[in-house]
């Protein structure tokens, strides 16, 4: 502080109200009781990812045109950006903030896009530890690759048994063709296995090769054989119905599926013209737009209602879109064969009070039996893991019991994970299981603790007048009429104009993109900006909040100063 | 000094002669939002600042409130600022016409006179600039549209003098819609008259000094103090910026203007367009013989009080016509002449009159009436009410 100036009369006053002394020293900085930091958030949709892409930023680069760049971007946290931008149910899309605005990015088929501009490009495989321990991962599933890829990645000797005759799992033996081209995964796999890890086809464990014996010939073990084991239906004449996977394998697993008159798939499945599939799931729909696809006329029989069934909603409206027929609120109860028919037994269903799943019990009402007729019936009830390879010693001699006890399991250097864990689920939660794995591997294998896990707050703020109203852009489809006889893939992809177009309505939550608003509006001009970030000058920021409300996406926090 | 006419002739509504005084002014930041009848004065100017025949930063601004802290913030870093109004506009501003003139900022601004609602009205009566007579702004009411022009550019002359605020007022409709011949002066002669705004003290980041901070009682009288010495002080100084002006452009107005008054024994007060109906009825008058002047008050406040005892000091009777109405009292004009004139020596009658209230028509029958009317009586009246239906 300097002197205090006294005036004795008016004539030594300004005209008006000023300080006649240099007030630099008044740092208005001194006003500020909350302090604005810059300080990133969650995306949600980055934080719905079960692999956690950067969604942000890969939208940001794929705006600007940067594909190459999007692709390296999706590859640091996902081998099969091609696979999941196809076969992802994109909860990604569910938790976007933009579907407050207008709608949901499209981020999947963003995803997708960018996966097929960049195919042909190769990781940059760099120099790495070379690590001797090695590591057995039982099953290629998408669990299975994920954990490899990682593993591999980071210097360790990775081999992966596979009881197919090519790696893929579900991917390759669940999903049809016309869902995930054969090409798309036969890269997405090569590109792991030139991280150098190796591939031992057609060893089924418990049989070739005994898990045990993995056990002792390598470091860590990672059980991720899926969940291929159908449900039965429990009722008389179940022999004459097929597993649906089972049909669904030999056909995705031979080389030409098509269709023949009379239903005959070139893969020597027998269908017959009409087919009867029971279920509502992702398998019933699969095996439904498959039989389709072999000339086949299937009809869906499902307990319940369109609106409980488990199927991701955009498989069944697909299916309804080529002609699968529906039979709700029916269940079998026997099938009877009269020469070569079936006759499919069914009860009426009506709608009781909710189960533990929240959906309507399907109760049925007596005395309401009725007759499907059909040249084959496919089962496709559900799935569950077929863990019978795991002898009674390794679960007695370590204690471990194959209950999800991840601790136990892991303490011995075996874990397990995907599907053979938790049961059916989705491709990117298999996948978040193998990633999963391979870190609790790689901390298994160096004696270090589990970290706490750190959750970043999630930019759920978004300031919606910075932004225009755009229609999302549709995801383009082959046209009904060219897809019903072949397994042509049925998605298209986006054009580069449509995918930079649908990458710009990113509002890039809690990600700055450098759009200045801070800068702009800060009315004590504190802020500077320098290459590309930002900085509060503290000397004169008052702490008035301006540049948080402006900011539109949630970078800037307001933080209360401590005195 | 001769006068010399230079300029160009032109024939403009009183709106956009608004918007040729400021452009010569060479204004540096408008601020504005826009009110019927005030619109056009700012339509021309953004026009101005759009196709580069202005240099001045033109802000848009979703209240008058905000336009005039706009022009507070800009004049407080040294620009020359303007902006326009009307009515509910001007109301708005109040706050912030207190804060110009506190922190002696020589902004200028028009104020088209508008009746204010409710009932609505967007005719003319100077209730609005009126309402705002004790916030510190110096106000001229003028009487054609090139007195517009040449005050808004004498205002800049005397504001930036004085340091207070200067509002400039006109008919809404009678002058801001009806296009006159007017001469716009030669930008290089304006130049001469006006040279650019150096502000004594300015926001400057090299040099930072607090503004408007808190003053305690010990030193806030002297600032109010300053402000009305200030005020005083204009008096000469708007003489002084006419004179300068009849030198450079043959053109003068005058604080006040008598007309006919040496001989009359009635005189009559006005402002505004209702000045040149009443010159025409003074001189039907005298010419059938009535002893009747006029006189035109022109600059309301600094008010000219001892011009304006001068002016009145032979008349036998003075009759006021207000356009304006101060609830439970009468017309402002009307008192503030009685007020000037309690201490005066020899002081006669007043009468009060308040017409042409929201827009309605003071004709030349309207006026002869209010001169026979007083003419006619003897006893002074504080307040009559002219052509009300009763």
């Amino acid at each position: 502080m300097r002197k205090p100036i006294v005036f004795t009369s008016e004539h030594e006053m300004p005209p008006m109200a000023v300080s006649l002394a240099d007030m630099g020293h008044n740092r208005t900085g001194g006003w500020r009781y909350l302090r604005p930091i810059y300080s990133e958030k969650l995306a949600p949709c980055k934080s719905a990812c079960p692999v956690g892409n950067d969604i942000p930023r890969i939208l940001s680069l794929v705006s600007e045109g940067h594909y190459e760049d999007a692709w390296r971007l999706f590859r640091e946290t996902s081998p099969l950006p091609g696979v999941c931008g196809r076969v992802c149910y994109h909860p990604c899309e569910s938790f976007c903030n933009r579907k407050n605005f207008d709608e949901a990015l499209s981020i999947a088929s963003i995803e997708r896009f960018v996966a097929d501009a960049c195919f042909g490009l190769e990781d940059r495989i760099s120099e790495r530890p070379r690590r001797s321990e090695k590591i057995a991962i039982v099953g290629s599933g998408p669990a299975g690759l994920t954990c490899a890829y990682f593993l591999a990645k980071d210097g360790y000797a990775v081999t992966v048994f596979e009881a197919a005759s090519q790696p893929g799992g579900m991917l390759r033996l669940g999903i049809p063709s016309y869902r995930l081209p054969r090409e798309v995964l036969d890269r997405e796999i090569e590109l792991i296995a030139r991280w150098g890890v190796e591939f031992r086809t057609n060893i089924r464990v418990g049989q070739e090769i005994d898990i045990e014996k993995l056990w002792e010939q390598h470091d860590a073990v990672f059980i991720a054989t899926g969940a291929h084991r159908g449900r039965a239906l429990n009722i008389p004449g179940e022999e004459f119905a097929l597993q649906g996977l089972e049909f669904l394998k030999a056909v995705n697993l031979s080389p030409n599926p098509s269709p023949t008159r009379r239903g005959e798939g070139s893969q020597g499945v027998r269908l017959g013209k009409k087919v009867l599939v029971i279920g509502g799931g992702n398998t019933a729909m699969d095996c439904a737009r498959t039989a389709l696809r072999l000339g086949a006329q299937p009809i869906v029989v499902y307990r319940r209602t369109r609106e409980e069934m488990p199927a991701i909603t955009e498989e069944i409206e697909e299916a309804e879109h080529e002609g699968v027929q529906f039979e709700f609120l029916a269940a079998p109860v026997a099938i009877h064969k009269l020469n070569d028919k079936l006759e499919v037994q069914c009860i009426r269903m009506k709608l009781g009070e909710p189960d533990k799943s929240g959906r309507r019990r399907p109760v049925p009402i007596p005395g309401s039996d009725f007759i499907l007729r059909a040249d084959s019936v496919l089962k496709a009830v559900g799935e569950e893991p077929d863990l019978s390879f795991i002898s009674e010693s390794l679960e007695t001699s370590e204690g471990i019991v194959m209950d999800r006890s991840h601790e136990l399991l892991e303490r011995a250097g075996v874990f397990i994970g995907g599907d053979a864990q938790t049961g059916p689920s989705t491709v990117a939660q298999a996948m978040r299981s193998g990633k999963e794995t391979a870190q609790a591997i790689m901390r298994f294998l160096r004696g270090e603790r589990t970290p706490k896990p750190k959750k970043l707050e999630e930019a759920l703020r978004v300031n919606f007048a910075y932004f225009a109203h755009m229609p999302r852009v549709p995801t383009p489809q082959l046209p009904v009429s060219e897809r019903i006889a072949n397994f042509a893939e049925t998605k298209r992809a986006l054009s580069p104009e449509q995918a930079r177009a649908e990458a710009t309505r990113c509002f890039s939550c809690g990600v700055c993109n450098n759009c200045d608003n801070c800068w702009v509006f800060c009315p004590d001009v504190a802020i500077t900006r320098m290459n590309g970030t930002y900085e509060v000058n503290y000397d004169f920021c008052k702490g008035c909040g301006v540049c948080v409300e402006e900011c539109p996406r949630s970078v800037i926090s307001l933080v209360e100063e401590e005195l | 000094m001769t006068p010399t006419l230079t300029g160009t002739k032109k024939v403009v509504t009183g709106n956009h002669a608004v918007s040729y005084g400021a452009m010569l002014a060479r204004v540096q930041v408008i601020s504005a939002y826009p009110i019927t009848p005030q619109t056009q004065v700012v339509e021309l100017l953004s026009e101005f600042c759009a196709n580069g025949t202005l240099r001045a930063k033109f802000i848009k601004v979703e209240s008058e409130h905000s336009a005039m802290a706009a022009l507070i913030g800009a004049a407080n870093a040294g620009a020359r600022t303007f902006t326009a109004t009307s009515a509910h506009g001007l109301a708005l501003m109040h706050e912030m016409l207190h804060w110009a003139a506190g922190a002696r900022l020589p902004i200028v601004m028009a104020d088209i006179n508008r009746a204010m609602g409710p009932p609505w009205s967007v005719w003319t009566d100077q209730n609005d600039s009126l309402s705002q007579r004790d916030t510190g702004w110096m106000q001229v009411y003028c009487e054609s549209n090139q007195e517009v022009l040449d005050t808004v550019i004498h205002a800049y002359k005397v504001a930036e003098r004085v340091l207070m605020p200067a509002m400039l007022v006109l008919d809404a409709f009678v002058l801001s819609h009806t296009a006159e011949q007017i001469e716009i002066p030669d930008q290089a002669l304006v130049d001469q008259y006006l040279p650019p705004y150096q502000p004594i003290y300015k926001l400057d980041v090299n040099d930072p000094h607090s503004f408007g901070a808190l003053a305690p009682p010990d030193v806030y009288m002297e600032l109010r103090y300053k402000m009305h010495t200030a005020m005083e002080d204009s008096l000469a100084e708007w003489a002084r910026a006419d004179e300068e002006y009849y030198g450079l452009f043959g053109r003068r107005y005058g604080l006040i203007e008598p007309y006919r008054t040496d001989d009359a024994t009635l005189i009559l007060v006005t402002s505004g367009t209702v000045t040149s109906t009443a010159r025409e009825v003074i001189d039907e008058l005298r010419a059938e013989g009535h002893r009747v002047g006029l006189l035109k008050i022109r600059v309301f406040r600094p008010f000219p009080a001892q011009l304006v005892r001068e002016a009145l000091a032979n008349a036998q009777k003075v009759a006021v016509i207000d356009r304006n109405i101060s609830f439970g009292m009468g017309g402002i004009f009307a008192q503030e002449i009685k007020s000037t004139l309690y201490n005066a020596p020899d002081r006669p009658p007043i009468f009060g009159f308040v017409a042409g209230l929201g827009g309605r028509d003071i004709t030349p029958k309207v006026i002869k009436e209010i001169i026979e009317y007083t003419e006619s009586h003897d006893e002074p009246e504080d307040l009559i009410w002219v052509g009300v239906k009763r």
